[in-house]
């Protein structure tokens, strides 16, 4: 009894083997076949041909006759004509008519005797599986000659009609015609041919691919699949394909929400498949995917009747012991049963723990009383207060890199809380959850360290937090769960140590020209810095009132070394932030309608003063303001020649313009005398021609336009 | 290093502070590499970006003793690389001059 042999599954494969043999014997014989069709056909294409010049000939040969005929005619018509009467004439004309038909006639069954044969020899082809490609072909070169036949009649007719003398004419143009239709016929054929060609390779590439077909029945198919299903299957579908989920989720939201929201295949409580992306094909995909849902489905029931199943057997036997149910499990029993709370498994999962855990037990040892004195001192307005602040040493990298870390947990928490929470149906579930939401925010902000004193340490703790990059990336994510309140205290924090940041210590290294490691470290380092800033406080900024605006910039000036600070990026986009808020608040000041939407006029002073203060602390030195002008001074290199001068000169050109829109007509006048030169020299450059670019140019003239127009001037009226 | 103030308790939540920053990796066959850590796993299987690979190559000379030999150092630069974590010897932040 061999085991093998008594599979049905085997017998079916033996007699698919067979089949499979014979559809080989019988793909052997069709291609012997067509090769034989094929040869078949080049002779009588071959034949054609020769037949399609024989006809011509022939043509031609009647045509002549026809001539001499008609021509004969004609004489004894016109000698008829001298004699009788149109009756006879038109009696003549039915004869020529007649005759006409007589000689189409004479033709045309020659032609379709022809093409009949042709018909003939090619019919037992039809059994080939290119059958239908054969009769393509004499369908194709009978309307051909069927055209042919026509275009020949035709020419007999005008020739017969008119007279003798153009029959020279139509005879040359007759020839021309045959020869053109000729040279048809033959690009036809070699179409036909490579139609043909393609057809055949088609044919054979699919036989060629579907040689194994058939070796595996549907139902051994779903038995794989079910197998390979069922390893996808997992309880907690999100967490365990996290990535493909957010990148789906990023995808479809910048595309805009097309389709479903749940990219999850789920089986009641049991378990999911993560589905990712997109997938492609609705029609057939998705039949196949209902498929498979159907077989996970079969499987997890399958797992939960054997698990109870395993159950009821266990408690039946307990007096005897347990039975080993595990034996099927893909998996080795674990040697180790460890614990994965305390375990040294080496996964990122414990360590997250550890860290997180230190942070729970281990408080920010701050008195309420401390917070709220601090809270107080850093909100504006208040003036300067002498508490007792630990001093403490700047945190290390390595203080740092940890704080971030148990930060960047919190965040990670935070946000699958956010994508779990429960409805607020659930009563009990919501108010858990809120409380829990609630404790972690929390934990986020302490961890955060803006509420430290400014004093603890230069740079304040929360700026060296702010320091790896990590941590500028860190926290658009994180002020996305803090409240309009915190958000402007951490502004505020920002600002009054702005100068203390690492992009702003560092600035001078990008007014070299030099491309060291330093200097990309120090722009990727920028550039981080402005995205993350620019994102988190961009809301705050947008709703902040004219009050908060001019003390920030109050605060910025005082505790900042403010030429310095203009001289970077972050900082010029930091002021320029703050002007053109003040320059939309003004706006609306222009357009309000209620007398107490209008800022009281302390603010409009304050802020005033605080403008000026400003202006006159940078009036010292405007061209400093601009990376070409400093790279162009510290190298001793001329201003023209320094590269891309116009792009990094963009921003500064922008914060200039919103200086002029605030700038009374005095400033205004200090600005223009200060910049005329590099105006006037911009602008020359780009009439004269001196700037091959056109972008460059466009860019240039845009960059002082930008500041002209703020002024109400515009470039076209600098006469050079 | 206070261990349970700091929150690290095994080494490899040092490694998981480097996360994000530039590495220093020695490899063996005298590799060594520079580069930004994205992903690390148990088994020091590592994900770097932005890499510059070091590679020392000695030729002995024929005939000549041992000591004696051309020093050879081969850079190449990756933009995505990912190591197999039993050639790693160590993972350290670069070197702060």
């Amino acid at each position: 009894m061999h085991p093998h042999s008594q599979s049905p599954r085997f017998h079916q494969q033996q007699q698919q083997h067979q089949i499979h043999l014979i559809h080989l014997q019988q793909q052997q014989q069709q291609q012997r076949q067509l090769l034989e069709l094929q040869e078949q056909r080049e002779r009588q294409q071959q034949q054609q041909l020769l037949q399609l010049q024989e006809q011509l000939r022939l043509e031609e040969l009647e045509r002549q006759r026809q001539i001499r005929l008609q021509q004969q005619q004609q004489q004894q018509q016109q000698q008829q004509q001298l004699q009788t009467a149109s009756p006879s004439a038109g009696h003549l004309h039915g004869q020529l008519l007649h005759h006409q038909r007589h000689v189409s006639g004479g033709l045309s069954p020659a032609l379709s005797d022809r093409t009949s044969r042709h018909l003939g020899r090619q019919s037992p082809a039809a059994d080939a599986p290119f059958g239908q490609n054969m009769t393509y072909l004499p369908q194709d070169i009978q309307m051909q000659q069927r055209l042919l036949a026509e275009m020949a009649q035709a020419e007999f007719i005008n020739s017969m009609q008119t007279g003798t003398p153009q029959a020279e004419r139509d005879a040359r143009e007759e020839r021309e015609m045959q020869e053109i239709l000729r040279a048809e016929a033959m690009k036809k054929i070699m179409e036909a041919e490579r139609m043909e060609e393609k057809r055949r390779r088609k044919h054979a590439k699919i036989a060629h691919m579907s040689r194994y077909n058939d070796l595996m029945t549907q139902s051994d198919k779903d038995f794989i699949t079910r197998i390979q299903v069922s390893q996808l299957v997992t309880p907690d579908p999100y967490a365990d394909d996290f990535y493909a989920q957010v990148y789906g989720a990023i995808l479809r939201s910048r595309l805009g929400v097309q389709t479903q929201d749940d990219r999850v295949l789920k089986f009641g409580s049991g378990g999911g498949v993560g589905l990712g992306l997109g997938q492609k094909g609705p029609g057939r995909r998705q039949s196949a995917m209902q498929r498979m849902e159907a077989q996970v489905e079969r499987i997890v029931n399958n797992a939960r009747m054997r698990e109870k199943e395993k159950i009821s057997l266990n408690n039946l036997q307990g007096a005897l012991g347990k039975t080993s149910g595990r034996s099927y499990k893909a998996a080795p029993r674990q040697l180790l049963q460890v614990d994965s709370g305390s375990s040294p498994t080496p996964s990122p999962v414990p360590a997250h723990g550890h860290i997180s855990k230190a942070d729970a037990i281990h408080h920010e040892a701050t008195g309420a009383a401390k917070e709220a004195a601090k809270i107080g001192r850093e909100t504006l307005g208040s003036a300067a207060h002498t508490h007792e602040h630990d001093r403490q040493d700047p945190l290390t990298h390595r203080e740092s890199l940890v704080i971030l870390e148990r930060l960047y947990d919190l965040v990670l928490d935070l946000e699958q809380m956010r994508r779990d929470q429960p409805p607020p149906e659930e009563e009990e579930d919501f108010l858990a959850w809120e409380v829990e939401y609630e404790a972690h925010v929390q934990r986020l902000w302490l961890g955060l360290r803006v509420t430290a004193p400014l004093e603890t340490s230069v740079p304040h703790p929360f700026i060296s937090l702010l320091m790896p990059i990590k941590g500028k990336r860190l926290l658009p994510r994180a002020a996305r769960y803090l409240d309009d309140h915190q958000t402007l205290v951490t502004l505020t924090l920002l600002v009054a140590c702005f100068s203390q940041a690492d992009v702003i210590v560092k600035a001078h290294v990008l007014d070299t020209l030099k491309e060291s490691e330093e200097y990309h470290e120090v722009d990727a380092q920028t550039q981080a810095f402005m995205q993350s800033i620019i994102q988190s406080i961009l809301p705050v900024v947008a709703k902040a009132e004219l009050r908060i605006v001019s003390g920030l910039l109050g605060l910025l000036f005082e505790r900042n070394h403010v030429a310095g600070v203009a001289c970077t990026k972050p900082g010029l986009a930091l002021l320029t932030l703050f002007i053109s808020r003040v320059e939309v608040i003004k706006q609306n000041m222009a357009t309000a309608t209620e007398v107490s939407e209008l800022p009281p006029p302390e603010d409009t002073d304050q802020w005033q003063s605080v403008f000026d203060n400003l202006f006159n602390f940078l009036a010292h030195d405007f061209l400093h303001l601009f990376p070409s002008v400093r790279i162009s001074r510290t190298l001793g290199i001329p201003h023209s020649n320094v590269p891309n001068a116009d792009v990094i000169d963009h921003p500064v050109w922008q914060y200039l313009a919103t200086m002029a829109l605030h700038a009374s007509a005095e400033q205004q006048q200090i600005l223009v005398t200060s910049l005329r030169e590099l105006v006037l020299e911009n602008v020359t450059s780009v009439n004269k021609g001196w700037v091959a670019d056109e972008e460059e140019r466009r860019s240039r003239l845009a960059n002082v336009n930008i500041f002209l127009h703020a002024l109400g001037l515009d470039s076209s009226q600098i006469a050079v | 290093m206070d261990s349970a103030s700091s929150g690290i308790q095994e080494p490899f939540d040092l490694i998981r502070l480097s996360l994000s920053e530039r590495v220093f990796v020695k490899l063996r066959g005298d590799r060594e590499l520079s580069g930004v850590l994205h992903a690390y796993d148990g088994h020091m299987n590592l994900i770097l970006s932005d890499v510059e690979e070091t590679i020392v190559i000695v030729d002995h000379a024929e005939g000549a003793p041992e000591g004696q030999g051309t020093v050879n150092i081969a850079k190449r630069k990756m933009e995505m690389l990912f190591v197999r974590g039993d050639g790693v010897i160590l993972v350290s932040p670069p070197s702060r001059t």
